[in-house]
């Protein structure tokens, strides 16, 4: 009973941590994130996804890594038990994890497997974890039953939750759309593993980022709704 | 939904899909309606209907070969105006090259590459045509349209993958009964389309294994496929060929079967453009200087390798073309100094099979393609005034009734082509006019052949003979028929008016040329109906056929939906409706069934049919992945920890689940990467190519200890059922014997000297025992599978598991699960050991990769429940789909392993090697299909730990039905919807290269569906009965 109304005061500590403002204003940042990597890799380096996917890679994920896992480790569920330094060091820890539990899928899925292809999968996989699995580490820590409700159910409750699955599973499900090209015959560069996995991972991360903002706008006004 | 209804249903609407399948191949793939026999003396004389072939035959067939000239000349009235044909065949020249294309001169480095043949054309030396050849423009169908004048169907093409002689009546078959000697320097297409013919040949063969091309410009090595003559060509990386890079293309597949005959690690084969010719050229002196030969074949090979190289602007094309004229001009002034001796004046014919695109490439019908030449030189020899008949467009197939008239033999039979006229025009009016009776003859007999009841006497015009021009013309009008024969009779009433009139001496001009544009209407009319005849699509017929199996495929869809949604098992299934059930799908079902939409879609993509089996498997380990999320699902739920040593038996449970699909996942992608497959990449490497270089004995060791592991599987697998009943035992020992029968097969024949006697003997003694264990399996077991009574079990719901029918007892469902299982276990040991025996040795990885993938996803259905029996099914079925491409197979009719074939056949026979070949090709769909006995048997379990009171009606839809209908109906869907696709294509550039291959495929795939989907309903009914008979003796006996 005391744990039931523990977490129920958690939950409008969350609720009222995150408004509709800040969410939009956190994906702005991950999402020019990802610009600016992408235009430095451009024009300080002048190399980018197709010519050198690996350096590219590893540009934009250490730039998006860094960005997510600083903002979103501010949002901790328990900062109680967890201080901001330490949620940022299990942001960190979880990034190779959630690269290799991202390699995995991508090698189940087709991805090819050799030592040449080895730093593209690398990057690209950590990349994708710094989508998916560092900020879900910030916030949730090692708690089974968020991680398990958030990418095995898909059932987000709350605006941070939406926040973190739906960029996450945008991330994802672009990505595996991405990969219908690379078999055809048209003999385009960009047909590589993975640069157009990455595009549509990319792609698909931003889409999620609007459709979360929005899920969130309309959680927002749900949620006065019924205050009223 | 009552059983009956449902069955009546399936039936119904297979049968129905058999009947518009039928049809549409039958539209539009016609089969040509070949005249059989040969042309003989009789074809010189008119007979409506022919009563005495068998007269004419026989004299003929006893006549020696001079004899039989001369009765030909005097039966005929013709004196061949030539008594030596060089017959030089330029593979891949199009006509455009020598001839101009409009009205407009060839290009000017063309021109200026072939000096002689120009001066030829333009003194009016040589006639050149360009003639249209008909599609597929590949070597071999169109070397056989220019012999036999014939047009042959998409199919003639698919099924002479192992070329065979030449069986039609042909020109040189014709010239080899009038004594001729033949001699023949180049493609060896022509030794093995006329084995025999030749007194001397020296065949090249299209490609070289291991040799070595240097471009001349190029610092890279090039290597380049084979361009072999009965593939259907296909090639797409000219471009980056042409970039200096380096790969293997088109034709892919015939690389693959390649290696698989000669067992060799692939070979790499190269294409040169220089010494294909020289090894032409080396005899052609010599040849030109005997006077032995009748018949001179010269097949040249350089210049089409060139165009697949380089394309038509190739820098080799030039050189190759002045190369082309370099042996034109000596041909020709060869055959003017021995005109003056007397052996008769030569003719020499310069043709090409075919043309070529701008990359040339060639097997489509765009006109770049079928733009060949046909250019005659020595017709005439005074270098007469003019020059511009060059233009002139004919047929292909107008080269071989030509040719025959002009050497004074019998037309071929299916002839369709018409006369060149003026390859005639040396001889008189009468003889040009009989020309033009005989070839109107043939062309009428072989119209008759098609339209069995015509009979041109009983049209009114013939009774009304008279002299008079005006009363015999008739104005032609009226159905087809009608009008061909109308025309006809025009031109005959006209030759004999005319004839008549050259009688009395008051011939006109006039009243000839009237003749002869008669002739000329009727041939023209009659040709270009019977090469529609077989080029043209009956649009009823396919219109038919598509909407019948349209109607099948929504009638088992619609039966799909209604099962699954009405038959939710569970206390509130009446409560939901469609809707509610609707939203109870998951992700996964959701998924399941897009996967179809998906590949619907991705047909009608020429690169995705070529590169079909990364979707499948892309597709595959996707829905995997979404089941390994399912599974996580449920795992240890948040608020359970306090209690989870309670849960742990549950826990375990989805371990189980979860290790199943990682296996499947590991497994699949094993597979995924055994065989590259497709068309575009099969260069990169793949597990196959790796374990074939590293040479021959890892390949055997391998083979070995996947037929072991595929023992211990089915040991292990038949203990799991329970391993002290006596009849698990027997049922082991059998598998026991069989694969170590199969093993020690293995073991002393490799596949190098697998021709021996013994060795097939030895096949032959594996198939029985592997037929006899199966059929004995599926008859006996369900007689010794000890029956289930409700006393001798002290479980307390065993009494509620016996299946009932209308309140009564027919048996019990643990005993059928029990001879479902073991029947279906048998037939997967069987079918997988038959497998290791006859697929390639590469290929037994993953046939028991194929395996472990079965028992595992068992193992994980095993624990599913009962909710979506019909996506499990589906998913099995996409899992069979994955492994048929995983065991190297394409969409292309190269990688069909024709070696494995003839496996322990002694003799030569079609029909078995067929069966082989099919069995061979669709192991992976088979094996899955036959593993639904297994998943039956596995549901059953389900369903006594379920459910209290078991319905026989209920269960049989619920278990039964699914199995059956879920593959049938996937089938159908993809069947009608790429029946769709094709007829969209059918004027598509790659509608003979890849649609086509692909829908034979599609075809077969439906077979193998129905083949299996009997297989396991028989099986099942033939279990039910015994049993249910077995279980009433005991009780009358009790």
């Amino acid at each position: 009973m005391a744990d039931q109304s523990k977490r129920e005061k958690e939950k409008e500590n969350l609720s009222k941590s995150i408004s509709a403002p800040q969410a939009f204003l956190i994906h702005l940042i991950s999402g020019l994130g990802l610009a600016i990597s992408l235009w430095v890799a451009h024009n300080f380096y002048s190399i980018n996804l197709v010519s050198h996917p690996s350096i590219t890679l590893r540009l934009i994920w250490i730039v998006e890594s860094a960005i997510v896992i600083l903002i979103y480790s501010r949002f901790r569920i328990d900062p109680q038990q967890c201080s901001y330094l330490k949620a940022v060091v299990r942001g960190i820890l979880a990034l190779p994890v959630g690269a290799l539990v991202n390699a995995l899928g991508a090698i189940a899925l087709g991805a090819p497997v050799g030592i040449q292809y080895l730093p593209k999968t690398i990057n690209w996989s950590l990349l994708m974890s710094s989508f998916t699995v560092a900020p879900a580490a910030s916030v949730f820590g090692s708690s089974w039953t968020y991680w398990q409700r958030i990418f095995a159910q898909t059932k987000p409750n709350e605006p941070l939750e939406y926040m973190i699955c739906i960029p996450a599973h945008g991330a994802v499900i672009g990505g595996w759309f991405g990969a219908w090209p690379m078999p055809l015959d048209w003999e385009r560069p960009w047909q590589e593993w993975p640069i157009c996995v990455t595009y549509g991972a990319m792609t698909g991360y931003l889409v999620g980022m609007l459709a979360s903002s929005g899920f969130v706008l309309a959680n927002g006004r749900r949620q006065r709704l019924k205050e009223d | 939904m009552k059983l009956s209804i449902i069955i009546t249903v399936i039936i119904s609407a297979v049968i129905l899909q058999i009947i518009g399948l039928s049809l549409f191949i039958f539209g539009f793939f016609p089969v040509k309606p070949a005249l059989s026999g040969v042309s003989g003396p009789e074809s010189f004389y008119f007979d409506d209907g022919g009563g005495s072939d068998s007269v004419a035959n026989h004299t003929r067939a006893s006549m020696p070969p001079h004899l039989l000239k001369s009765l030909y000349q005097e039966l005929s009235g013709i004196h061949p105006s030539f008594e030596r044909l060089i017959l030089m065949v330029i593979d891949g020249l199009p006509a455009e090259f020598v001839l101009g294309k409009d009205g407009q001169p060839p290009r000017e480095d063309f021109r200026e590459a072939m000096p002689y043949t120009q001066a030829l054309l333009s003194n009016g030396m040589a006639t050149g045509y360009h003639a249209k050849a008909a599609p597929p423009t590949v070597t071999m169908p169109r070397l056989k349209a220019m012999v036999s004048g014939a047009i042959g169907g998409f199919l003639d093409v698919a099924f002479n993958f192992n070329t065979q002689a030449m069986l039609d009546d042909n020109l040189l078959d014709q010239f080899f009964r009038i004594g001729w000697k033949m001699v023949m320097l180049g493609d060896e297409t022509w030794l093995k389309l006329f084995p025999g013919l030749f007194t001397r040949h020296d065949g090249v063969s299209s490609f070289y294994v291991g040799q070595l091309c240097v471009f001349p410009d190029q610092y890279s090595l090039i290597f380049v496929c084979l361009f072999h003559p009965f593939c259907i060509p296909r090639l797409s990386h000219t471009q980056t060929l042409r970039a200096g890079a380096w790969g293997i293309f088109s034709c892919e597949g015939f690389l693959v079967q390649l290696s698989s005959s000669i067992q060799v690690p692939f070979s790499i084969q190269v294409k040169d453009t220089v010494q294909v010719d020289q090894n032409v050229s080396r005899h052609l002196e010599n040849e030109l200087n005997r006077d032995d030969w009748n018949l001179l074949i010269l097949h040249y090979l350089g210049l089409d390798h060139v165009g697949h190289i380089g394309g038509r602007n190739s820098i080799l094309m030039a050189p190759k073309l002045k190369e082309m004229d370099e042996v034109v001009k000596m041909i020709h002034l060869s055959t003017i100094q021995t005109r003056d001796n007397d052996q008769g004046k030569t003719l020499l014919v310069v043709v090409s099979d075919h043309g070529m695109t701008e990359n040339g490439n060639h097997g489509g019908s765009s006109y770049e393609e079928t733009d060949s030449l046909a250019l005659f030189v020595g017709l005439k020899n005074d270098l007469s005034d003019y020059a511009a008949s060059s233009c002139n467009s004919i047929y292909q197939v107008d080269i071989a009734p030509s040719l025959a008239l002009l050497f004074g033999v019998p037309i071929p039979k299916n002839n369709v082509g018409v006369l060149i006229s003026e390859a005639f025009d040396l001889l008189t009016d009468d003889k040009q006019l009989r020309v033009l009776e005989l070839n109107s003859w043939q062309l009428l007999r072989l119209i008759q052949a098609q339209l069995p009841g015509l009979s041109c006497r009983n049209l009114p015009s013939h009774d009304g003979f008279t002299d008079g021009l005006a009363s015999t013309t008739v104005e032609c009008s009226g159905s087809m028929e009608k009008m061909l024969c109308c025309l006809y009779m025009n031109a005959i009433n006209l030759h004999r008016s005319w004839k008549s009139k050259s009688l009395s001496r008051s011939k006109s001009r006039d009243d000839y040329s009237c003749t002869v544009a008669a002739y000329h209407q009727f041939l023209k009319t009659a040709s270009e109906w019977l090469s529609r005849r077989v080029t043209d699509k009956p649009v009823g017929l396919l219109a038919f056929g598509i909407v019948a199996m349209a109607i099948s495929s929504l009638t088992l869809l619609g039966l799909m939906i209604c099962m699954s949604t009405e038959d939710q098992p569970g206390e509130n299934q009446r409560l939901c409706n469609s809707i509610t059930g609707l939203h109870k799908w998951s992700v996964n079902e959701i998924f399941l069934l897009s996967v179809m939409l998906i590949l619907v879609m991705s047909m009608a993509s020429s690169s995705m049919v070529e590169e079909e089996q990364y979707i499948w498997h892309f597709v595959l380990s996707t829905s995997h992945v979404l089941f390994l999320r399912k599974a996580v699902q449920p795992l240890a739920p948040g608020s359970a920890k306090s209690f989870f040593k309670l849960m742990k038996g549950q826990t375990e449970r989805l371990d189980f689940r979860i290790s199943s699909i990682i296996l499947l996942l590991i497994s699949g992608r094993i597979l995924r990467s055994w065989h590259q497959g497709g068309v575009n990449w099969t260069y990169l490497p793949d597990i196959s190519k790796w374990l074939e270089q590293a040479g021959v004995n890892h390949v055997r060791s391998i083979q070995l200890a996947s037929g072991l592991l595929v023992i211990s599987l089915s040991i292990f697998a038949l203990f799991l059922f329970g391993s002290r009943r006596k009849i698990t035992q027997l049922v082991g020992f059998c598998f026991l014997i069989c694969g170590f029968l199969v093993l020690w097969h293995l073991y002393h024949n490799n596949a190098f000297v697998s021709a021996s006697c013994d060795a097939a003997i030895q096949a032959q003694i594996i198939y029985a025992i592997l037929g006899i264990a199966t059929i004995g399996f599926f008859v006996a077991l369900p007689w010794f599978i000890p029956l289930w009574f409700p006393g001798t079990c002290s479980k307390p719901n065993v009494k509620s598991t016996l299946v009932t029918f209308d309140g009564q007892c027919i048996f019990s469902l643990v005993e059928f699960r029990d001879s479902s299982y073991l029947i279906g276990l048998a037939y997967i040991i069987c079918w997988c050991l038959l497998q290791l025996l006859l697929q390639q040795p590469i290929n037994s990885m993953p046939i028991l990769l194929l395996l472990v993938q079965i028992l595992s996803s068992m193992l994980y259905f095993s624990c599913s429940g009962l909710q979506h029996i019909e996506v499990e099914v589906a998913l099995l079925y996409y899992m069979g789909m994955a492994g048929h491409f995983a065991l190297g197979n394409s969409n292309t009719l190269a990688t069909i392993d024709v070696a494995g074939a003839f496996i322990g056949l002694s003799s030569h026979s079609m029909f078995l090697s067929g069966i082989l070949m099919f069995i061979i090709t669709y192991a992976s769909p088979m094996l899955f299909l036959l593993s639904m006995l297994m998943y039956i048997s596995v549901k059953c379990t389900s369903y006594l730990a379920n459910h209290q009171n078991v319905d026989s009606g209920h269960l049989a839809k619920m278990i039964l039905g699914f199995p059956c209908l879920v593959p049938v109906g996937l089938n159908s869907i993809l069947l009608t919807s790429y029946t769709v696709v094709l007829l969209l294509m059918r004027n598509h550039l790659f509608v003979w290269s890849v649609f086509s291959p692909k829908y034979l495929y599609v075809c077969a795939t439906t077979v193998c569906i129905y083949v299996g989907v009997f297989v396991v309903a028989a099986t099942e009914i033939y279990t039910c009965w015994v049993l249910a008979l077995r279980r009433k003796k005991q009780i009358s006996i009790r």
